[in-house]
């Protein structure tokens, strides 16, 4: 069993845990514990009160905050500024800003920004050797040194614990206004759809496919639809909601809709977590994976998708009760060319996600940075 | 094995035409895109397909020979120099291998020049975002490396952001796949770590870039303002208003004149202190109104004149003067540093202040063209590097101004790349364990040290740290001239 240690900084426990050889599992405010492969980690290491603002000019439109600083506190600081972190991963807003980084996670607004990998400037981090180590820096465009900031975004904490992030910020130029339209049936129709607004004359924040199931889960009506949140100024939101108006059948619904969506499968009836794979494909391509993925979700009762079509990605949630073999034949039946599996039962890992780091060059990084295998150890697969 | 034979050897694999061996053939090889550095490689190689590519390379691996990568050689920080180790000119390898206009995608070789694929992709109504001001000459390949920028990255990113995957043959002659053309990747962000490593982790022999769609609507506009002091606060204050321009350039006085005076004339005000250039694209009827709030605090921030290009040409002409700008300075002098750093984008108008006592006290001439809206400085001097008092003068400037702009919370290089002019300066902005943890990425793709030996970080960060760093800054980055 786990059990949460004293108030050390994050570099006197791994200091105190290389020494002793205990593995750590690195943890933000705890969410989502169970995403990634089971660790083999018996204490926690726990960000959650290394928060707040290091460093933050609004004219420079970037902001330095240690790891711990939730997503909510961020946005409530540079809401007043009238600037946002453009950055909205599925889960609660109280997540942090370090797990945000390490798990490399996105969401719908990754369509008009980009995911944390394009949003973020530098980082500090310990080392599993217990080095306190800088990559990056605080001004927005840089290349000085070999790229530190690429290599632990997504690492999943385990080369290094993330104690300070600079951020890239945007202005909110005016409230941004979401618009639902229906998804016509068929890949052929869905990609013309698709298609005509990605390349039509407006510049969405996001542009986000819901399947029937989530819709009616988020409070809307139960069909297929795609959400289209656009900003700017006047003359441009004119022109926007005046291009989605002419494709038919075109609603403005409230802003809201985006942080149901982003918290839907943590706000399921299903007691157990929910099973969560993205499958993706090249964008061109996401109408056709999303219509067999929505085939093959037809024998999966209680499951729900959404995909970012820009990004060729669909995100399917699936109950958490299915066996290994249900999940097989659903991602076998999808047809994906790419599988990222975010979420699973602790039993399905082995069975069904292949080591993602077990190629010469990912594990040669692992040693590199941890080499005594102390940061969450096994989460993206055994060290060989 | 003797030079002579590596030589005999690699002409076996990609034809005598392509291996250079005699110093009167090296000699045009012995710079990059930065004067003041000359390093002369042992031999240079050209390889013309792939499969060459892949067998120059496991035989260097074989033969435990280091190699340094080049593109164009248009870099400007001495990247691309190899010293008495074997130049890998890259540039044959220009195919563009297709184009996906569904999935906004090109497959390219490393040798394709930046403006070939732009030409080749516009018909489609597509582009390729970064255009380094290089973008005519430069390659794919030597932007990859460099983690290449230009004016329009403000909006739409740096190389990084554009590039979705990498096929590419590491120093010990392995072939990998960094990030997945076809879909997403989990673990680590190899494709990241590579993008920008300076020829250091290997050699891309493919590169998936994104391609983007052409905006709509484009507003070009010409801000002049009688001090350099407005030309700042304004640029600061467009940023701080929330409108993302598509570019926003600087050109200070001493710029504005020289390619006034050229055959790149572009009507910028000869008597202007500053004028920014700026570009606004997007919807079309969203751009008219962002055109309208930058004239708005262009005029309030007291810019004497907006003057709003009315048509592509008018345009392309006020492009010109700031793409050729480089071009233009050479008829100043025999040689030209084009610098680059970081500042954050406050601190502008007081760094510009900065750079023109440096220039005073050291008796150069800095002239300023660069991207304001990044923060981006490029303060270019003019000089004779042959003068030996007048190279030191800009070197002893250039120093200065590197710390001017480190001590002002920014970095000593936002698109240039480290190579060897920037490695004596990197220790002001890493500590000793940042180094060596960079270090060891390197040696994740490159254990001994063969590809682009010496370059990016200092040689001492990479062993166990000892002693102080102060006593070995400025190692190993001397420009020819300087004592």
């Amino acid at each position: 069993m786990t059990a949460a240690v004293a108030p050390l900084t994050p570099l006197e426990t791994i200091l105190d845990a290389a020494e002793s050889g205990t593995p750590l599992r690195i943890a933000g405010r705890g969410h989502w514990m169970d995403a990634g492969r089971p660790s083999q980690a018996t204490r926690i290491l726990s960000l959650a009160d290394q928060s707040g603002v290091v460093d933050y000019v609004p004219g420079d439109l970037t902001i330095t905050v240690r790891g711990g600083t939730t997503l909510d506190e961020l946005q409530r600081i540079t809401r007043a500024e009238g600037q946002w972190f453009p950055l909205d991963p599925f889960g609660s807003g109280d997540g942090t800003i370090g797990a945000t980084i390490a798990t490399g996670s996105f969401g719908p607004l990754a369509h008009g920004f980009g995911r944390a990998r394009d949003l973020v400037l530098g980082i500090e981090f310990v080392s599993g050797e217990g080095k306190i180590v800088r990559g990056g820096g605080r001004v927005v465009k840089n290349v000085a040194g070999f790229d530190l900031v690429r290599l632990l975004t997504g690492s999943w904490g385990t080369l290094g614990v993330i104690t300070e992030a600079t951020l890239r910020l945007y202005s909110v130029p005016s409230e941004p206004v979401t618009i639902a339209l229906n998804l016509p049936d068929g890949a052929a129709g869905i990609a013309q759809r698709v298609g005509a607004m990605l390349s039509g004359s407006i510049a969405p924040f996001a542009v986000e496919m819901i399947d029937a199931a989530m819709a009616s889960h988020i409070g809307l009506a139960s069909r297929a639809q795609v959400l289209v949140r656009v900003g700017g100024n006047f003359a441009a939101m004119a022109t926007q909601r005046e291009f989605l108006s002419s494709m038919g059948g075109a609603h403005e619904i409230e802003d809201g809709v985006w942080t149901r969506l982003r918290v839907a499968e943590d706000s399921s009836p299903e007691q157990a977590s929910p099973i969560v794979i993205r499958l993706s494909t090249p964008p061109g391509r996401t109408a056709e994976l999303w219509t067999k993925a929505q085939r093959a979700a037809a024998s999966v009762s209680g499951a729900m998708m959404h995909a970012t079509p820009s990004l060729g990605i669909v995100r399917c949630i699936l109950p958490g009760t299915i066996t290994a073999a249900v999940v097989e034949s659903f991602v076998l039946s999808a047809e994906s060319s790419s599988t990222v599996y975010e979420r699973l039962p602790s039993s399905l890992w082995e069975t069904l996600s292949p080591s993602v780091t077990s190629d010469r060059i990912s594990q040669r990084v692992k040693r590199a940075f941890d080499p005594d295998n102390i940061l969450n150890p096994g989460i993206l697969g055994p060290l060989a | 094995m003797s030079t002579t034979a590596l030589a005999d050897k690699l002409e076996s694999i990609v034809g005598e035409r392509f291996v250079l061996r005699r110093e009167s053939d090296l000699l045009v090889y012995n710079s990059d895109g930065l004067p003041g550095y000359r390093r002369m490689p042992r031999l240079a190689v050209f390889p013309g397909n792939r499969e060459q590519t892949i067998e120059v390379v496991r035989t260097l691996a074989a033969e435990g020979v280091s190699y340094v990568p080049r593109g164009a050689g248009t870099g400007l920080s001495g990247g691309a120099l190899a010293d008495d180790v074997v130049l890998l000119g890259m540039h044959r390898l220009k195919r563009i291998i297709s184009i996906d206009q569904d999935n906004l995608r090109a497959v390219v070789e490393p040798g394709v020049v930046n403006l070939a694929l732009n030409r080749t992709v516009a018909p489609l109504g597509l582009l390729y975002a970064p255009d380094p001001s290089s973008e005519a000459a430069c390659t794919i390949g030597g932007n990859v490396a460099e983690n290449a920028g230009g004016p329009h990255c403000l909006k739409y990113g740096v190389t990084l952001n554009h590039v979705v995957s990498i096929n590419a043959i590491l120093p010990d002659g392995d072939l990998v796949t960094l990030g997945n053309p076809d879909g997403e990747t989990a673990g680590y962000d190899l494709r990241g770590a590579f993008i920008g490593s300076e020829g250091c982790f290997g050699v891309a022999l493919d590169v998936t870039v994104r391609l983007t769609r052409k905006p709509q609507a484009v507003r070009t506009m010409l801000a002049d303002f009688m001090s350099v002091d407005d030309a700042a606060h304004v640029t600061s204050a467009i940023i701080a208003s929330g409108i993302v321009p598509a570019a926003l350039e600087f050109m200070d006085g001493p710029t504005i004149r020289v390619v006034e005076s050229s055959v790149y004339a572009a009507g910028y005000p000869a008597d202007a202190a500053a004028v920014l250039l700026i570009e606004v694209d997007g919807i079309e009827a969203g751009v008219d109104a962002d055109r309208d709030t930058i004239r708005r605090i262009c005029l309030d921030g007291g810019a004497r004149e907006v003057k709003i290009a009315r048509n592509d040409a008018e345009r392309l002409k006020l492009w010109q003067g700031r793409k050729k700008a480089f071009g233009a300075m050479g008829r100043m002098a025999p040689h030209l540093v084009v610098q680059d750093a970081v500042i954050p984008r406050t601190k502008l108008a007081g760094i510009l202040a900065r750079i023109a006592e440096i220039a005073a006290e050291n008796r150069v001439i800095v002239c300023n063209v660069f991207h304001a809206g990044d923060g981006n400085l490029h303060p270019n001097i003019p000089y004779n590097a042959d003068n030996p008092d007048e190279a030191e003068r800009v070197h002893r400037s250039m120093g200065q101004i590197m710390r001017a702009c480190v001590d002002a919370g920014g970095s000593i290089t936002g698109e240039h790349g480290v190579g060897l002019d920037k490695i004596g300066y990197i220790e002001l902005i890493f500590s000793p364990d940042s180094l060596n943890a960079m270090c060891k990425l390197r040696d994740v793709f490159d254990p001994d040290h063969r590809a682009n030996p010496g370059k990016v970080v200092p040689v001492h960060s990479c062993q166990e740290w000892r002693g102080t760093p102060a006593s070995r800054a400025v190692e190993n980055a001397q420009p020819v001239g300087a004592p």
